[in-house]
């Protein structure tokens, strides 16, 4: 049975994050506890030289942004009970020690699958990730299946 | 550790294997590391509490995984999209292998597209997903 819900909710930002800079100490820490052997993540020295000029982040550390509201006020509940059902990173600029970044959040979509076991329904978060300089640095969509 | 080109890489390439034992304490230094420092990705009766079999790894720490392996497979290659789909919770305390393989060549702008995967000993694939990136040309 199909949940109905305003779809004018879709779209709109429901919440903007302002992080506190990156350190160099949190990138090398995401880094060792991933096991990343990359100098690109783990060696100042040797990254300097890089093509990046510096340090960089590993691709999904960006996924440990936590926007100050997960989802809107006003959002029904689907379902009982709630799985984090995947992520989708898209990747535009890398992430340097002192970067002050900033997340937007969306409801991107809400769509319902119909398996053997009954409805489900998937809701799309969008968080788009920008930093100090207004450049687009990653779009995270997490899909929160309901049930 | 190597540098691939654009040139090197065929369609239908293996992504070189990772075989390895996700401890409970490398699962914790992500969960701390990461902002997640729940019961659910740090002990196992408050995971059961839960409803969970046990404590898992967080599905991102997955991801990170398979974008390691990437990384060790081709310092030069440039992750531009990974997507990663949790189809399993992915428990530690055993072995898990990670998996690549190179599906789609594109010319127009010197990306790859590959198919990912975290599986268990059983061959069971917790974690799916695919990865577009983009790597440097001889040209």
């Amino acid at each position: 049975m199909a949940v109905e819900f305003d779809r004018s909710i879709i779209g709109q930002v429901f919440d903007e994050t302002s992080f506190p800079p990156v350190t160099k100490e949190e990138i090398l820490e995401f880094a060792a506890a991933l096991g990343e052997k990359n100098p690109l993540y783990t060696d100042e020295a040797k990254a300097a030289k890089g093509p990046y000029g510096s340090l960089i982040a590993p691709p999904t550390l960006v996924t440990k942004l936590r926007a100050k509201k997960f989802t809107p006020e006003h959002l029904p509940k689907f379902g009982k009970v709630g799985f984090d059902g995947g992520r989708d990173l898209e990747i535009h600029a890398p992430i340097r020690p002192g970067d002050v970044l900033t997340m937007a959040s969306t409801i991107h979509d809400i769509y319902e699958k119909t398996g053997r076991t009954g409805s489900m329904y998937f809701i799309v978060i969008r968080n788009e990730v920008t930093n100090q300089k207004g450049e687009k640095v990653a779009v995270i969509d997490h899909r929160i299946m309901q049930r | 550790m190597s540098t691939l080109y654009f040139e090197d890489i065929e369609e239908g390439d293996e992504l070189p294997a990772i075989d390895l034992f996700l401890s409970k304490d490398q699962v914790r230094q992500y969960a701390r590391t990461a902002g997640m420092y729940v019961p659910r990705f740090t002990d196992d009766e408050g995971a059961r509490a839960e409803g969970l079999p046990g404590m898992i790894a967080p599905g991102v720490m997955s991801m990170g995984l398979l974008a390691g392996m990437i990384s060790d497979w081709n310092q030069a290659a440039e992750i531009k999209r990974i997507g990663t789909t949790f189809r399993s919770p992915v428990l530690p305390d055993r072995n898990i292998h990670l998996r690549g393989a190179v599906t789609q060549k594109i010319e127009a702008d010197h990306t790859a597209e590959c198919d990912i995967w975290l599986e268990n000993d059983d061959g069971e694939r917790w974690v799916v997903g695919t990865a577009t990136v983009a790597l440097p040309t001889k040209a």
